[in-house]
């Protein structure tokens, strides 16, 4: 396998053909943030926040699913980077709702982490209407809040990466889009096993574990 | 710069039924030239010679695209046809595939030979359902007098999303999942459909390569500007008195289009290239249509003095957030917060910080979404605020005094 050398934020980076931006980043020390990249999924590259600047192109690259190349001069904190990285997390704020909106202190939210780090300041967005739909509770394993969901499809690839199910799926376009089962149908127990592996890949609360009856004090 | 007709030249001419009236119009006789006298290599070399570009709205240099795909080693290609025309505004390409779907068989072949694939795909928007049968009787015609031996070309119909006209997504919707556009790279021309090199290339851009074959790259080059050769077609709609398809040689005035040709006055501004193009105001109706300036898939909607510039870019904007995939979050939540403020501007309750949100998240669509859809989105915005800001600005401080009034009331 040939190797690469890139000017990462002026470092140079040597590593293996076919790394990504955001793996060749971490060799050298840089940390750029990320929201529906795990690294035991394909990348979908969904959320843009991990976005960068590689000098020659127009837009800005997803550093977790672009492979690095030779000579590839990148920026990961550049003014045009951090004020699109700041814009694209207010937006997925503005269209979430959950305990952390209205509590600071819940740390439990990674986007509200996200948030905290890049100073939002005041927001500037609204939506018209917040993202609102029943929580579905039929499944002894899985508890679903759907208005908490921030759509980076990590549930999705979980499923069917790792557990090898495919229980979820994408419905409707644009805000409306929706992490769905079947035709929109509840979770029951018929379709889901109890792995619960989606859950430990929810960076919201949009998917937690019921809390059984005995429990509850 | 004239109207002249090279792409429209059968249409009207030929029965778009009946392959000898094609026969007889000089029709395949490129597709022969080229099975003849040159190698594939010779027909990328020609095609990228001519330095035709891609009229589906990219402009990407064919003959450059071309050379990626058959330079890769492959047991399969693919070569596809994007007849989505899910613009809005643009009706070039019905056009051409309802009256001479000939033209862009012999284009497809053409194109196949050169790349190597064996398999081709025409993807017909759903709303074009009625051109399906015109367009498999011309395919069978065209394979019953053996000329389109050992090649396959499918035709795969859309089901209505403006989205699948994105390369990336309509390779999805082809390989029967929801049409998404993918990130780059990698590129269709290295992995494409079903992960095999593939070209994807527009009905109007296939339709002009028997043209250059047959009369060779000079003649083609010598057409147009320097770095727009050849002729284009255009739709134009809106307040003209005579809408419709023209062909025009590239870097015409814009208002030799729309005022010359189509008889438009009073005109406010134009919008070239659909949904996501850009505005001209009536001040520079002079600019040259072309690859540097304006242009986009060729689709030209006037508006006159009687059109409110902030209704027609909420209009636009509520139909990029319709059809938005959702799959990034730029665009699913920009477009949405676009239509927030917009909605409120188009019903008189703006407030003194919009533009400047507006603008803010034209500059993040545009710099982080994930295909061209997002990319494009905010450019209406963006050009209405650039030669039209007091209108804007009005509207805000109508607001402003409304509000001051109910609360008093
Ligand atoms: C949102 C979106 C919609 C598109 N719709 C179409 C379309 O309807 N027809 C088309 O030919 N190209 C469309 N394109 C451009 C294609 O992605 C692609 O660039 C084009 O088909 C390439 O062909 P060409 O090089 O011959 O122009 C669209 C692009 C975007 C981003
Ligand atoms: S820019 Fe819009 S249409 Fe394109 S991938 Fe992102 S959400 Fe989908």
């Amino acid at each position: 396998m040939g190797k690469i050398t890139a000017t990462i934020n002026g470092t140079e980076a040597h590593v293996d053909e076919g790394t990504t931006i955001l793996e060749a980043a971490r060799t050298v020390g840089i940390e750029i943030p990320t929201l529906c990249h795990s690294p035991d999924l394909i990348p979908t590259g969904n959320c843009r926040v991990c976005v960068v600047e590689v000098e020659g192109t127009r837009t800005l690259v997803g550093s977790c699913h672009t492979p690095i190349a030779n000579g590839m001069v990148i920026h990961t904190r550049s003014p045009r980077v951090l004020t699109a990285r700041k814009a694209t997390v207010e937006l997925l704020m503005a269209g979430h709702t959950g305990e952390c909106v209205t509590d600071e202190h819940t740390s439990e939210c990674d986007l509200r982490k996200l948030a905290d780090e890049l100073e939002g300041g005041a927001p500037r967005f609204l939506m018209r209407k917040p993202r609102w739909y029943p929580i579905e509770a039929f499944n002894p394993y899985v508890r679903r809040d759907m208005s908490q969901c921030v759509l980076c499809r990590k549930c999705i690839s979980a499923c069917r990466e790792i557990a090898k199910k495919n229980v979820y799926g994408i419905a409707y376009r644009g805000f409306a889009a929706k992490v769905i089962v079947d035709f929109d149908d509840p979770l029951t127990t018929e379709i889901c096993r109890d792995c619960g592996i989606c859950i430990d890949y929810c960076p919201t609360g949009a998917l937690s574990k019921p809390t059984k009856k005995s429990e509850v004090k | 710069m004239p109207e002249k007709r090279i792409l429209l030249k059968n249409c009207g001419r030929i029965d778009p039924k009946n392959i000898d009236t094609y026969l007889a119009q000089d029709g395949f006789k490129a597709w022969q030239k080229t099975q003849k006298e040159m190698t594939p290599d010779a027909v990328v070399a020609e095609i990228k010679a001519s330095e035709l570009r891609g009229r589906g709205g990219a402009g990407f240099p064919c003959g450059l695209k071309w050379e990626l795909a058959a330079r890769e080693e492959s047991d399969e290609k693919f070569l596809i046809c994007n007849a989505d025309e899910g613009e809005v505004g643009a009706f070039k390409d019905r056009y051409l595939l309802q009256n001479d779907p000939f033209t862009l068989i012999e284009g497809i072949a053409i194109a196949a030979y050169a790349i190597g694939a064996g398999k081709c795909c025409i993807y017909l928007r759903a709303e074009y359902h009625y051109l399906l049968d015109g367009l498999k009787n011309a395919i069978a015609q065209a394979r019953e007098k053996g000329l389109l031996d050992g090649l396959d070309i499918d035709i795969h119909e859309g089901a209505g999303a403006y989205i699948c006209g994105e390369e990336s997504a309509l390779m999805d919707s082809i390989e029967g999942k929801r049409g998404e556009a993918r990130y780059r790279p990698p590129f269709p021309p290295s992995k494409g459909l079903w992960g095999k090199p593939t070209i994807i290339n527009n009905v109007e851009t296939l339709s002009t390569i028997p043209h250059i074959v047959l009369n060779g790259a000079q003649w083609f080059h010598e057409i147009g500007t320097e770095k727009s050769t050849g002729t284009k077609l255009f739709s134009v709609s809106g307040d003209v008195a005579k809408p419709g398809v023209y062909e025009l040689v590239l870097g015409s005035s814009l208002k030799e289009l729309v005022v010359d040709i189509c008889g438009a006055d009073n005109i406010k501004m134009v919008q070239i290239g659909g949904a996501t193009g850009g505005i001209v105001p009536y001040s520079m109706i002079s600019t040259p249509l072309a690859y540097e300036t304006v242009l986009g898939s060729g689709a030209v909607t006037v508006f006159n003095e009687s059109r409110q510039v902030i209704d027609f870019v909420y209009r636009t904007m509520d139909f990029l957030a319709a059809e938005s995939c959702g799959k990034c979050t730029p665009c699913r939540e920009g477009t949405e917060a676009m239509i927030e403020i917009l909605g409120r501007l188009a019903t008189g309750d703006g407030r003194q910080e919009d533009i400047q949100a507006l603008e803010d998240l034209s500059g993040t669509m545009m710099l982080s979404s994930l295909c061209g859809l997002g990319q494009a989105a905010s450019i209406p915005v963006l050009d209405t605020l650039k030669y039209f800001r007091n209108e804007y600005e009005t509207r805000i401080q109508q607001s402003l005094f409304l509000r001051s009034l109910r609360g008093r009331i």
